[in-house]
């Protein structure tokens, strides 16, 4: 007789450990892939219509199947589930057995390019859950939906040839981020403003870059995007940004951020088409750098989210006023203390021919008729009374001592725009106020200020910038 | 006769006829047991037996007395061991290809993700079960009478443990590995703390050299993967493989596993031994002589009765082999469940917050989240002081080998254990609710924090206590028995506020759904 207590933990342990030997054994025999595999050589035999195919369905060899490629430095292991991907007979089969849908295969040869250059995922996957890189897999490109795919053609194709031959999703995109002036914040290729995030690479920057805390539905980059184009502040509760997007022309623009990605494809795999780029007058610039926040220019807002009002400029009241010089130094330069970017060269990146053709179309509605001369010189102007005007009429608006900013309707007065304006303008602006802003007449016709008066605050508002 | 008169080729087929005969002779050299005495030759002649004593006392039998902690410690570095070397065949130590081959290893190599499992989890689990195998050697009072040092070859074996551990979190070169890297680099700098206040840093800045030397550059990089490598594939495996050798070697030396000096009786016949079966040899039952009974010298075998001994085989075996097969068991159902963790590639650009050093050291990072020199190097230096002096401040020889010396010693160890579980739990909250020093005075010199900080109070706390219990008591042993306790409490809730407790920006969090991000 041997000792009970060890010989039965011995023989407890070698049936527990037996036990898990063999359905460890089981589970590596019988991964994912073989079932689906099995389902599809089955499919093939069935249907199979004559002996041949039979034959050929029958000599379907059950194993693990990869695309490497080495110029991509990828192993895609995909067709170990989607082995009819090829396959004209799957064309109706469910997933995973189904063909691939369209002639993409057909000028795109699996063997060449794979299967996740586009479609995104974990290539060396073996399971589904993994290889679609759902959320806690940790791989930072879960398989791309089909409504965002189009953002992977860009890759190798350019914009023309996509909008004619099946990539119009993206290349409506491209479109839509040239008109809704998102460059007037982000900056792309060295254009654009530097108010929003660079978001050059998004479409690659890995999960860990996002705060998916707010992000409804799985955690992913692309609901990341969408939802953040939806609503930026229900993703990212600090967000300025000022979108305003029907649901269509977010999905559209998500697909377009998908292009941003910083891995260039090699040389054997793009295809550029059509080099010209295409024309790009003042209209189309003003719409890529100002239109998200001036709008069409005509009304000038108060904006919640900048918490001060954003001037129309091209109101033919401000254009009448201003003259292209002193517009340009604004463009320029930008105005310091507002949101208004300098768009110098140096700065946001647009060349002077750019900023003439926006000027040019800014001022496209400028009334010939110039504003009756106020003659500032004329007048001989005390501060003292101005600065009381100022405090009755204009602190309302534009804050104490001209200090303005958040919370206030009117601009600050103390901004280098203003303080190096002529005081003519200035003088015409209180004058005849300015159309289409909260800024109204103070002189005859409107609030019946002479214009004694008027000089007076004027060169009061002149003295500010001394004033701490 | 018969033998001259066979030919050459008769001779050779009979030899061909014996050769299962012949073979399992020259390999079992004495045959299968039957006796006490063909037993006996089975250990001696058996190189991996021979370790063993040719008889076992029933008291080392006993399941109770040394719950088998250091043989499922060993077994468990066996394991690590095997599957190591399976891993180690698909794996390249390269920061281009790590990653992929350890992707690789889950995906496609056959039982590859399931051997990468057992390889991390009895590797870590052998953290465990060192430190419990410590715990029942302080706790049977077992570090005494010639295994003063053998304790001191067990503590270097735990810090073994800790680092070979370390060196394979590094491996895989995902974002654990990377910022694990980091972490342990800077706390490998963590000397610079003292060096900058007294301004030597630029002359003498041994906590950047070290560093350097770690990383093999200033960052982690490719150097740094073929160093931890070069550790964790030779350098940490021969050391452990030599301090177990000597380890083991010593607990023969010392007459084998601890026992009390009166083992009843009663200890006699139970269950986990088989009676004697008395079919050969020639000494009268339970009764064998060596040459060690006949020697003189302080050796504990000597002058020790052979009573309450049985052969080693097969009860020795039998117990080793079933400790083993529970052990290799337990092992892959765990690893069957539980998947090794594997992040995304590594990338310098996206700190992981919390960035996390693996578990068995985040009490250590919580102590470090005090003072980088104290919490890093200071305190773990003098913990493990404390430690190897246990044997050579507690020299009372009474109640050997028996579980808490007495009621009075099992009384201290409830009592140490709730205070200082009282004591950590108090400093944490304190800290976690007000801050400390640099919360409340954010210009205060650095030194102050290094000198005071939670980590040094309680380690004072610590020491205080354990002294306190030796004054009250009037007895070395209670304080060993106090201080082992509460450096055990502390390690393990220490260690589970840095796991659980702690989230992004290293701030208090109940549980990990609270987090902020994601």
């Amino acid at each position: 007789m041997q000792s009970r207590f060890y010989l039965s933990l011995l023989l407890i342990s070698s049936l527990v450990l037996i036990a898990f030997m063999g359905i460890a054994f089981n589970r590596e025999m019988n991964p994912e892939w073989k079932k689906y595999q099995t389902e599809y050589k089955d499919f093939l035999v069935k249907n199979a219509k004559d002996a041949s195919t039979r034959q050929r369905a029958e000599r379907i060899q059950i194993g693990m199947q990869q695309i490497y490629i080495k110029s991509l430095e990828r192993s895609d292991r995909c067709m170990s589930c989607h082995r009819g991907v090829e396959n004209p007979l799957m064309a109706e089969a469910e997933q995973p057995h189904r063909q691939h849908s369209g002639n993409y295969l057909e000028n795109h040869p699996i063997a060449k390019f794979g299967c996740t250059v586009c479609h995104r995922g974990q290539d060396r996957a073996t399971n589904m859950r993994e290889a679609h890189g759902e959320e806690h897999t940790h791989w930072d490109f879960p398989i791309i939906p089909s409504k965002y795919i189009q953002g992977s053609c860009a890759q190798c194709h350019d914009y023309e040839m996509l909008r004619q031959e099946g990539g119009e999703k993206v290349a409506r995109g491209e479109e839509l981020f040239r008109q809704k002036g998102c460059q007037g914040c982000h900056k792309i290729g060295g254009k654009g403003g530097d108010l929003g995030k660079d978001i050059a690479g998004i479409g690659s920057r890995p999960f860990a870059y996002f705060s998916m805390k707010h992000v409804v539905g799985d955690h992913n980059l692309y609901n990341w995007v969408k939802q953040h184009f939806d609503d930026p502040r229900a993703i990212v509760p600090e967000s300025e940004m000022r979108v305003f997007l029907t649901d269509e022309e977010a999905e559209l623009l998500t697909t377009y951020m998908m292009t941003f990605v910083t891995a260039e494809m090699p040389r054997n795999y793009t295809l550029i088409k059509n080099v010209i780029q295409p024309k790009i007058d003042g209209e189309s610039l003003y719409k890529m750098y100002c239109i998200a926040c001036h709008s069409d220019g005509r009304v000038s807002l108060y904006d919640e989210i900048f918490k001060r009002t954003i001037p129309a400029i091209r109101n033919p009241a401000f254009t009448r006023s201003i003259d292209d010089e002193h517009l340009r130094t604004i463009i320029k330069e930008g105005r310091k203390g507002t949101q208004m970017t300098a768009w110098k060269v140096s700065a946001a990146g647009l060349t002077d021919a750019d900023i003439n053709k926006i000027i040019m179309y800014i001022t496209m509605n400028r009334p010939e008729k110039k504003p009756e001369p106020f003659g500032f010189l004329k007048y001989k102007a005390d501060v003292r009374h101005g600065e009381e005007l100022y405090n009755i009429r204009c602190e309302f608006c534009h804050g104490a001592e001209g200090k303005g900013g958040e919370g206030f309707l009117g601009i600050n007065l103390r901004n280098p725009a203003v303080q190096k304006a002529d005081p003519e303008f200035l003088a015409i602006t209180v004058r005849d106020g300015r159309e289409g802003t909260p800024m109204v007449s103070f002189g005859m016709k409107g609030l019946k200020l002479d214009n004694q008066d008027i000089a007076d605050m004027v060169a009061y508002v002149k003295t500010l910038s001394q004033k701490k | 006769m018969s033998n001259s008169t066979q030919t050459g080729l008769g001779k050779y087929k009979e030899n061909l006829l014996s050769i299962k005969k012949s073979f399992l002779g020259s390999f079992l050299r004495s045959g299968m047991p039957t006796s006490d005495k063909s037993r006996t030759a089975v250990v001696v002649n058996n190189f991996f037996l021979h370790l063993h004593g040719a008889k076992t006392h029933t008291n080392t039998l006993k399941p109770s007395y040394t719950l088998g902690l250091g043989l499922i410690s060993f077994f468990l570095l066996v394991i690590a061991f095997i599957s190591g070397g399976f891993l180690m065949v698909y794996y390249s130590p390269s920061i281009g290809t790590a990653f992929n081959a350890v992707k690789d290893i889950n995906f496609v190599v056959i039982s590859g993700k399931l051997m990468r499992n057992i390889h991390k989890w009895s590797g870590e689990a052998m953290i465990i079960f060192v430190l419990l195998h410590m715990a029942r050697v302080v706790y049977t009072n077992s570090y005494k009478r010639g295994r003063e040092f053998n304790w001191v070859i067990g503590v270097v074996l735990l810090i073994l443990t800790f680092v070979l551990n370390l060196t394979g979190y590094m491996l895989p070169w995902d974002q654990l590995s990377y910022w694990a890297l980091v972490i342990v680099s800077n706390i490998a700098a963590a000397p610079k703390e003292l060096t900058d206040i007294f301004g030597i840093t630029q002359y003498f800045d041994i906590g950047g050299a070290t560093k350097e030397v770690l990383l093999g550059g200033t960052a982690p990089g490719q150097n740094s993967l073929t160093r931890v490598y070069l550790l964790h594939i030779i350098l940490l495996p021969l050391g452990i493989c030599t301090a177990l050798g000597v380890h083991f070697w010593r607990v023969r030396k010392d007459g084998g596993l601890s026992k009390p000096d009166i083992v009843g009786d009663r200890e006699t016949g139970v269950a986990f031994i088989s009676p004697p079966q008395k079919t050969g040899g020639i000494f009268p039952t339970h009764k064998t002589y060596g040459l060690m009974e006949l020697a003189r010298g302080r050796t504990p075998a000597v002058d020790n009765d052979v009573e309450n001994t049985v052969t080693s085989w097969p009860n020795l075996f039998v117990a080793e082999i079933a400790v083993f097969i529970f052990t290799l068991a337990g092992v892959i159902a765990y690893s069957y469940f539980i998947d090794a963790p594997l992040k995304e590639f590594a990338n310098a650009a996206i700190p992981e917050n919390p960035a996390k050093a693996p578990w068995y050291f985040l009490g250590l990072q919580e102590l470090v989240s005090y003072s980088a020199f104290m919490g890093g190097q200071g305190l773990p230096g003098l913990a493990i002081a404390g430690l190897l002096l246990i044997p050579y401040l507690d020299r009372e020889q009474e109640h050997f080998g028996i579980w808490f010396s007495n009621r009075q010693g099992r009384m201290v160890a409830i009592e140490s254990f709730i205070v200082g579980a009282a004591a950590v739990i108090g400093s944490l909250a304190f800290v976690i609710n007000f801050g400390w020093f640099r919360n409340w005075w954010p210009k205060i010199h650095q030194l102050w924090i290094i000198a005071i900080n939670p980590g040094n109070l309680l380690l004072g706390f610590v020491v205080a206590y354990s002294l306190f219990v030796i004054k009250r008591t009037g007895s070395t042993r209670m304080g060993a028995i106090s201080l082992f306790t509460m450096f055990l409490v502390c390690y393990v809730i220490l260690t589970y506020t840095g796991t659980v407790l702690r989230g992004p920006n290293w701030e208090f969090y109940w549980s990990a759904s609270q987090w902020p991000i994601h």
